[in-house]
């Protein structure tokens, strides 16, 4: 139990709510929302995510972790989104520190704050949403009455770039461990440990790294190895995996939101993990092992949420739902299930093969609007390449499968700037396209709408394709203009891109190191915000960040890493070898070559 | 088939979500309920509710009517036990009726709505109930107050809404926050958003300093048309 540092003034947050473009946002209350005595619990936690609100709450972890921390009568768990750029300006106006959802609470009179790292993009919203809650943003500089900042999800794969921000992170999946570690920091705390006590405490448990625990070496300005502060943490942190899906908690009354969210439906995942191995994904190597949930547990679980959420649509959730073992068993079971109720079952990715398109026929029974696929690549050499090995047959056979059963259109994603990509490549893309226009024009005499979206390659870590350099701004913007003028002679075609500049900035901090935090603290400065929102993102302000700190961008983004190098996460252990990802990579080239050597 | 038509108050957190929201909201708090929905026909089956007339985002109402059919007969009484529970605090449940399933739909006969728009606290010293009714009255003496709408195909077009403002006056009571009583078009044969008369006033040189955030709106009745006469829906049912 805690003093309140910060009472908040409800009546400004009711009249800056009436002020702003979407108040709901920051209304909480919503259905399923969770709201504890917090006099009568040990610790209060905030999950904090650093987007709006309408992309956070399509979070699975958000509402893994709220449901499994709040089933506890001893813990309470509430939420915070970044607010809006209105919402920002408002509260700075009046004064208003940043505030929980349920409780209207300041921030800062939690125990812990929980930040969802998802992706590098959001990194300055970090920042900004601790500035407003009015908590130092380094680790070193805050005092015992602040909250303890903690971080969790993807990026924590390569924490360094945040690490002086946070007091620590936790690796991999945190449901089975998160209640017990609250539990825990609590216990601590009333033993009357001190914060620095209190991380030491904890650095040696699996999968939880204290950054300040470690100090990362540097030779002529090239990073080397990393040198432990304290005897108590291993050298290397691996990463939590919850064993047995069937057995760790999901939710099953997760919140429903007021207003319109990313994914507005609930959500049972059928398996974790991804077996394919795809050399760009990182999902696809830190998710390991492939873990299944049972048909029984699905369908109970399912049922359980539409009960209690009213949702009328459930997506059967994983990294490549496809391959779930018995989906086509699932799929009907599930349609019986929720005949009746007319609840729709909806795969959100789908493998580009006839089996797929299938199954979405079983699922989408009469709404056939457009089907989403993801090629990557339009030459079977470099799919090759990336371990997308499917053939042009396939996907000529897919596609005619999908338009047969009344698709109207299709959903295509690309990727540039792939290990070994020439023009030539980037060609194929529109090669591709035209011939799957032409051959359903002269098949059905109508035109589907197609929707083409390309993005840039990531060299992300613990990938086979790490080392590998993006490629440089002037050619990806080369590359794209190929696309763009291509496109623009041929009517049916929405053409869509990614930023490239965003794209580089995403490889710098995916790669980085602890050098970079001085520069997310100089482009939040600058006014940095919600850097992954088009509307939003100035290339202009970064580029200012990094030359007010002398950082060259391209260091870390178009550099090759070398084998022998020590990599900025090296000392975080993902359950796959360097050794298996070098072989992998090698592969890749071999595969190139091998290929060029026919050709 | 069933047919329940009900009324509901909306307060104020829930104030602050769309129209498309709140159906939103009533369909899974409907879906939770397990009231047995009827489904629209067709290639996607929806369930068949309606909600008479939009609540505009930030307005309050204390009677706001919905429509909903049902695959068999529900008692008024069953209906509201059983969705009450599934709807949050700020949004009451008042009253449901069964409404013959060949009646006119109620969002088609809807006319016109009373809307109170009160001054919040603060705000009073910035302006006097006289300055508000001279720039009223010098507002509905023109004879065109012409809007830029914006149409479906991204055009827009213009509109004279003078006709669309039934009443507008002023309240002042010793000891209360002023209010503007307001009755205004609405529904299908168009209507304006009582927003839209705020913003008019806060142009007026005697209202500067005030905006039309500055007033908390509140709809306190929605009316028909009943043989030339507007009522509210509850009497002329
Ligand atoms: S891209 Fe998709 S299929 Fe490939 S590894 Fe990643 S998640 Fe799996």
């Amino acid at each position: 139990m805690m003093v309140n540092w910060m009472p908040i003034d409800k009546d400004i947050i009711s009249d800056l709510l009436s002020r702003v473009q979407k108040p709901a946002r920051y209304l909480g209350n919503e259905w399923n929302s969770c709201l504890k005595d917090h006099d009568r619990v040990a610790v209060r936690a905030v999950f904090a995510f650093p987007d709006l609100y309408e992309v956070g709450m399509s979070n699975q972890g958000l509402k893994i972790l709220y449901e499994c921390v709040n089933s506890r009568s001893d813990l309470l768990m509430e939420r915070v989104f970044a607010p809006a750029a209105d919402m920002e300006d408002l509260m700075r106006e009046n004064d208003l520190p940043l505030f929980a959802l349920e409780s209207q609470e300041a921030l800062k009179d939690f125990d812990v704050i929980g930040f969802s790292l998802q992706y590098e993009l959001s990194y300055t919203n970090v920042l900004n949403m601790l500035d407003l809650a009015k908590i130092p943003l380094y680790s070193s500089e805050r005092s015992e009455s602040d909250p303890l900042v903690i971080g969790g999800g993807p990026c924590t794969f390569n924490p360094e770039p945040l690490a002086p921000f946070f007091d620590f992170f936790i690796l991999g999946e945190a449901e089975e461990f998160l209640p017990d570690l609250l539990a825990e920091l609590g216990a601590l705390k009333g033993r009357c440990l001190n914060r620095n006590e209190i991380l030491s405490a904890i650095s040696d448990l699996e999968s939880i790294y204290v950054p300040s625990l470690y100090r990362p070496l540097y030779r002529d300005g090239v990073l080397c190895g990393m040198e432990k502060l304290d005897s108590r943490p291993s050298d290397v942190i691996r990463k939590r995996t919850v064993k047995d899906l069937d057995c760790a908690p999901y939710p099953t009354s997760p919140i429903v939101s007021y207003i319109q969210t990313v994914h507005d439906r609930a959500v049972i995942e059928l398996f974790r993990g991804c077996g394919k191995g795809c050399r760009f994904c990182q999902a696809g190597f830190i998710f390991r092992p492939v873990r299944s949930r049972s048909r029984k547990n699905i369908l109970e679980t399912a049922e359980a949420i539409i009960a209690a959420t009213g949702y009328d649509e459930i997506s059967l959730s994983s990294l490549s739902s496809t391959d779930y073992a018995q989906i086509e068993t699932l799929i009907s079971e599930m349609n019986e299930v929720f005949e009746e109720s007319k609840v729709k079952c909806s795969l959100p990715s789908l493998r580009l093969d006839s089996y797929s398109v299938k199954l979405a026929e079983q699922l989408h029974q009469g709404r056939r609007s457009s089907l989403t696929f993801a090629p990557e690549a339009a030459t079977e050499r470099l799919r090759k390449v990336i371990g997308k090995n499917i053939s042009e047959e396939d996907i000529f056979k897919a596609l005619s499968d999908a338009v047969a059963a009344g698709w109207q259109g299709f959903k295509l994603y690309f990727m540039i700037g792939l290990p070994t990509e020439k023009d030539a490549d980037v060609e194929a893309i529109l090669t591709l396209c035209r011939k799957i226009r032409q051959h359903f024009k002269l098949k059905t005499g109508r035109s589907l709408k197609i929707v083409v979206s390309v993005s840039t390659f990531i060299p992300k870590p613990h990938t086979p394709f790490q080392w590998e350099p993006q490629l440089e701004l002037s050619e990806v913007v080369n590359r794209q203009q190929i696309l763009r003028k291509g496109f623009r002679n041929m009517p049916g075609f929405d053409y869509s891109w990614h930023e490239p500049e965003a794209s580089l900035l995403e490889a710098v901090f995916a790669r980085g190191d602890r050098l970079l935090a001085p520069l997310l603290e100089r482009a939040w400065q600058l006014g940095c915000r919600f850097d992954g929102w088009s509307e939003h993102f100035s290339f202009e302000r970064w580029q200012k960040a990094f030359r007010d700190l002398n950082i060259d961008a391209g260091s870390y983004a178009y550099r090759r890493f070398n084998y022998d190098e020590y990599l900025p996460w090296d000392h975080i252990d993902c359950g796959v070898s360097k050794e298996m990802f070098i072989r992998e990579h090698r592969n890749a080239l071999i595969d190139e070559s091998t290929r060029r050597g026919i050709s | 088939m069933n047919r329940i038509s009900f009324s509901f108050a909306r307060k104020l957190p829930l104030a602050y979500i769309s129209h498309l929201d709140m159906l939103r909201l009533f369909l899974r708090a409907l879906r939770r309920s397990r009231l047995p929905l009827a489904f629209s026909q067709g290639f996607n089956p929806h369930p068949r509710l309606t909600l008479a007339l939009p609540l505009p985002v930030g307005v309050t109402a204390s009677e706001e009517y919905g429509e909903i059919y049902f695959t068999e007969f529900i008692r008024p009484e069953d209906f509201i036990g059983r969705l009450r529970p599934q709807l949050p605090e700020a949004l009451e449940l008042i009253d449901a009726y069964i409404v013959r399933p060949e009646a006119p739909s109620l969002a088609s006969r809807i006319e016109a709505a009373l809307y109170r728009a009160i001054l919040k606290n603060g705000f009073e010293q910035r302006l006097t109930a006289e300055s508000v009714r001279d720039a009223l009255e010098r507002l509905l003496a023109r004879e065109e107050i012409i809007i830029q709408r914006k149409t479906k195909k991204k055009k827009t077009a213009s509109t004279n809404v003078r006709p669309y403002i039934i009443e507008a006056v002023v309240k002042k009571e010793a000891g209360k926050p002023m209010e503007l009583n307001l009755v205004l078009k609405a529904g299908s044969q168009g209507g304006i958003s009582p927003v839209f008369l705020l913003e008019q006033l806060e142009s007026d040189p005697v209202c500067t300093g005030i905006s039309a955030h500055d007033w908390q709106l509140h709809r306190e009745s929605i009316y028909v048309n009943n043989d030339g006469i507007l009522q509210p829906v509850s009497e002329g049912m």
